[in-house]
């Protein structure tokens, strides 16, 4: 479809935003048409760019008054397609309202916007000596609102909870054109919690305009050791030593063996090449605590035949993160594409489930990376391929299918952190009954009656699953 | 914010459907993480997709393999690329974003019907003319004759001093424009190399200009030419170190460029001169009773930092003559990038802000840069900013 300057809905939302920050220029929509997720062929309809919530309201208006649906938008990294628009809605990114509103240092309280760029975030908190605690892979560049929407974790949520535990409220335009404050900063509400029904709902519920973050302590002391092993088992039943100890590590994460040869030749932190697998852990807390609890993980992993490094200073133990958290980006030095999963399995089958990956991934002769965070079961199988290649998309959405059935098979869910998106949205019902997708859909419609905001995620109601065939990239039958 | 496309292509070569001669390993090579959307100086001023580097990618993957035709938001999009290269180091998968950027610059430099830059910066090789040009443009400026900020013009010097060789050990690289309007920073460089203990030649007319300009326009064939000639001027086996970090980084990927054993042979001949001068570090000389008093900022130029990754040495060499401090923006781009402070004044002023910002955070007296466009961009909103070895020769106790 073609916007001329006379068409209504253009005329609406240039009443509301300057014209330079409605953008309709077709190579511009389609730019906006996909985020970090493999979906292609996303199509967007007028890309807004509010800079206040008075803003997003008209924004939201004016969409209203023609119909159309809106999709929120952040940094456009998300892995489950979630900001894919669908039929060419309005969309509403938020880029441009990333102002740190407040800070209370002495609440552990800070306002921020949501276009703010997560790490921004922490380095703007740094004089205070607090940070936000959850920190994706990508916070150097994802947006507070999209962790808000997908309800974001990290390596650092082992110890400290996902976004939800840190946000406190979240002013919140719905589709009507209200704007309305879920939640508390002061962290207590009667009634209802509709702000732990907002978080992580994907931008069903309407558009994030700003949001009141809980901000945590930095710790006093970090360790941060780097263990290697010979083989898969001997790291995961390492992990799930560690948690049987009673210790709780700010972070463990996992990265196994072709994984570790990409992300070490881009950042060159001495990790081992010929290693299986190796683990990352950090403890953090007060000097004591965190020596003890070092130099126990230390005993376990070698007890385990594993190698320890401990890391020497915080340029070192920066590298190290840098390795874990530029491990999807640095994929394309093996394959142009990859598709990721997100599943999560109970601790103790953590072995056994990724066992099950390689074999389901050679069946399907493919190639596969794990980086993950093993402290809390979150996988992220990475399945590598050259979208080139005739007759890959079949058998990467087979295997993607097959892991995801063996993970929900040991009592798993189907997202950790990434959200359900476009993604897994097909996937629902197995992992939930009609009842509950049925109460899930009720919980929709009481915020968005008419299911104007970013419609085709998430719920499987078959509404869109042509558009979503139709975005090249995804077989017949598997969005059933 | 709206980046500017005055130089426009026609209507006939906009519709022209065909590719851009991008390699298509290279275009296939980004896997849309977003990971380089910080570190790219145009998203974070925007805050647009199409000012990223994985929306530029994206822009011309519609081009190369959609068949989308070239536009005015795509001309736009690449047009308003500083290439500045903060995207490269950035990226986990190290996408050569550069490559595919010159590749589509010269695709469009050849789409395009009238771009002054094919004829401006032909002057650039010819070192008389361009000398005779800056004189005269000297005593326009005195005469107030020309809005020099507007045009992000330095003031240029009446009269430049004469440098003379003094030996065969190294060459010392002095390009076009930073010859012509920045001598005393050539003599300065000089100076501390010959402290060093090394006797410099200088080039004659043949390396008059690196090309570096003529290859961020796309202008290949210009670009080439200047290389040609630059590596016969600098002949021999003795290192060639360079003071300005543009052009440092263009001769150091001649050999990519040209693709010839000579080109290869000559660019791994090329040095930034702090790289060489760190080297020498026991030969330096000792600090005289100016140097240390002072707090310097290093603002790293992109193409030291990200394409030639060699900024360490700045800070290794600055650091025995003054007190330095590191800026806190993690070596975002100025938006000075050769002509783009020209071409782009609105985006590169955005830029800049944010730079300000950062130098004012940093609490040092003055700013050091190793890279001509960004000392005349930043001097233009009133910093005070010398290139290192400035403030080194100043520091130096000759005598001592």
């Amino acid at each position: 479809m073609k916007f001329r300057k006379a068409d209504p809905l253009m005329r609406d939302l240039r009443r509301v935003l300057p014209s330079d920050r409605v953008r309709v220029a077709p190579l511009e929509r389609s730019i906006m048409g996909r985020d970090a997720s493999i979906f292609e062929g996303g199509r967007a309809g007028p890309v807004c760019f509010p800079i206040s919530t008075e803003e997003v309201q008209g924004c939201v208006d004016a969409a209203r008054r023609h119909g159309r649906a809106v999709v929120p938008r952040g940094a456009g990294t998300g892995l489950a397609g979630g900001a894919v628009p669908l039929e060419e809605p309005v969309v509403v990114v938020a880029t441009k309202m990333n102002r740190l509103l407040s800070v209370d240092a002495d609440q552990r309280v800070a306002w921020v916007q949501p276009g703010m760029i997560n790490l921004d975030l922490s380095r703007a908190l740094a004089p205070y000596g607090l940070h936000f605690a959850p920190d994706p892979s990508s916070q150097q560049v994802c947006s507070l609102g999209g962790n808000v929407g997908t309800n974001a974790g990290g390596p650092h949520c082992l110890a400290l909870g996902v976004t939800s535990a840190h946000v406190l409220a979240a002013e919140v335009v719905l589709m009507s054109g209200e704007s309305v404050v879920l939640g508390d900063a002061d962290g207590w509400t009667p009634g209802l919690d509709l702000r732990g029904a907002y978080v992580g709902s994907e931008g069903m519920l309407g558009i994030t305009t700003a949001i009141a973050v809980r901000l945590t302590r930095n710790p006093p002391a970090v360790e941060t050791l780097l263990l290697a092993f010979d083989s898969v088992d001997a790291a995961a039943q390492t992990v799930s030593a560690v948690i049987a100890d009673g210790i709780v590590p700010a972070a463990i994460e996992m990265m196994d063996k072709n994984i570790i040869w990409a992300v070490e030749n881009f950042v060159g932190a001495g990790f081992p090449t010929d290693a299986a697998a190796v683990v990352i852990v950090e403890v953090d807390g007060l000097p004591g605590g965190v020596a003890a609890e070092a130099d126990r993980v230390a005993e376990l992993a070698v007890e385990r035949e594993g190698s320890v490094r401990r890391a020497t200073d915080d340029e070192e133990r920066a590298l190290i993160w840098k390795g874990r958290k530029s491990a999807f980006g640095a994929i394309a030095q093996i394959k142009p594409n990859y598709y990721l999963h997100d599943t999560v399995v109970p601790r103790t089958r953590l072995a056994e489930v990724m066992n099950q990956v390689y074999e389901i991934v050679d069946e399907h002769d493919l190639q596969v990376m794990n980086v993950f965070h093993a402290g809390d079961g979150n996988l992220h199988p990475l399945l590598l391929y050259d979208a080139r290649e005739p007759g890959i998309m079949e058998r990467v959405h087979a295997a993607g299918s097959a892991i995801i059935e063996a993970s929900l098979a040991v009592g798993g869910v189907l997202s950790g952190e990434h959200g359900i998106g476009i993604e897994k949205r097909d996937f629902m019902p197995l992992m939930f009954g009609e009842a509950d997708l049925d109460a899930q859909a009720r919980l929709r419609r009481a915020f968005d009656p008419e299911e104007m905001a970013n419609p085709g995620k998430v719920l499987p109601t078959g509404a869109s699953c042509a558009e979503v065939n139709a975005l090249g990239k995804v077989p017949e039958g598997v969005w059933g | 914010m709206t980046a500017k496309t005055s130089l426009g292509i026609g209507p006939e070569e906009m519709a022209s459907r065909s590719a851009l001669g991008i390699d298509t390993e290279e275009l296939a090579s980004c896997v849309s993480c977003g990971l380089c959307l910080p570190h790219c100086p145009t998203f974070r001023v925007t805050g647009e997709e199409w000012a990223s580097p994985r929306g530029r990618i994206s822009a011309m993957r519609q081009v190369q393999d959609h068949g989308m035709a070239v536009d005015e938001s795509f001309l736009a999009s690449m047009d308003s690329c500083v290439q500045c290269r903060g995207c490269e180091p950035a990226c986990p998968s190290g996408v050569p974003f550069g490559s595919m950027m010159e590749a589509t610059q010269a695709e469009l430099a050849r789409r395009r019907r009238v771009d002054w830059r094919r004829w401006g910066f032909r002057v650039l090789g010819h070192r008389w003319l361009l000398n005779q040009l800056s004189r005269s443009l000297a005593v326009v400026q005195r005469l107030r004759l020309v809005p020099s900020k507007r045009l992000g013009l330095p003031k240029i010097p009446l009269v430049q001093e004469r440098l003379r060789a003094t030996g065969n050990d190294v060459w010392l690289f002095t390009g076009c424009v930073m010859d012509a309007w920045q001598r005393s920073t050539h003599a300065s460089a000089k100076r501390v190399v010959e402290a060093a203990g090394a006797g410099v030649a200088l080039p004659g007319p043949g390396a008059a200009c690196c090309g570096a300009l003529s290859l961020h326009a796309g202008l290949e064939d210009h670009a080439h030419a200047l290389a040609a000639r630059t590596m016969k001027a600098l002949e021999g086996s003795v290192p060639i170190l360079v003071d300005s970090a543009g052009c440092g980084a263009v001769l150091k990927e001649y050999g990519k460029h040209l693709g010839t054993p000579e080109a290869v042979a000559f660019s791994e001949r090329v040095m930034d001169v702090h790289e060489w001068l760190a080297a020498q570090a026991d030969q330096l000389p000792s600090v005289g009773e100016r140097g240390q008093d002072v707090t310097v900022a290093i603002h790293d130029p992109c193409h030291l930092r990200h394409v030639q990754r060699a900024h360490q040495s700045v800070a290794d060499v600055l650091s025995r003559y003054a007190t330095v401090v590191t800026l806190d923006d993690e070596g975002l781009c100025c938006g000075a990038g050769g002509a783009y402070a020209a071409m782009q004044p609105e985006l590169a002023a955005s830029i800049r802000d944010r730079k300000l910002e950062a130098i004012n955070r940093s609490g040092a007296d003055i700013v050091a840069s190793a890279n001509p466009g960004c000392t005349i961009h930043l001097a233009n909103a009133g910093v005070d900013v010398r290139h290192p070895l400035e403030i080194v020769d100043e520091a130096i106790d000759y005598d001592g």
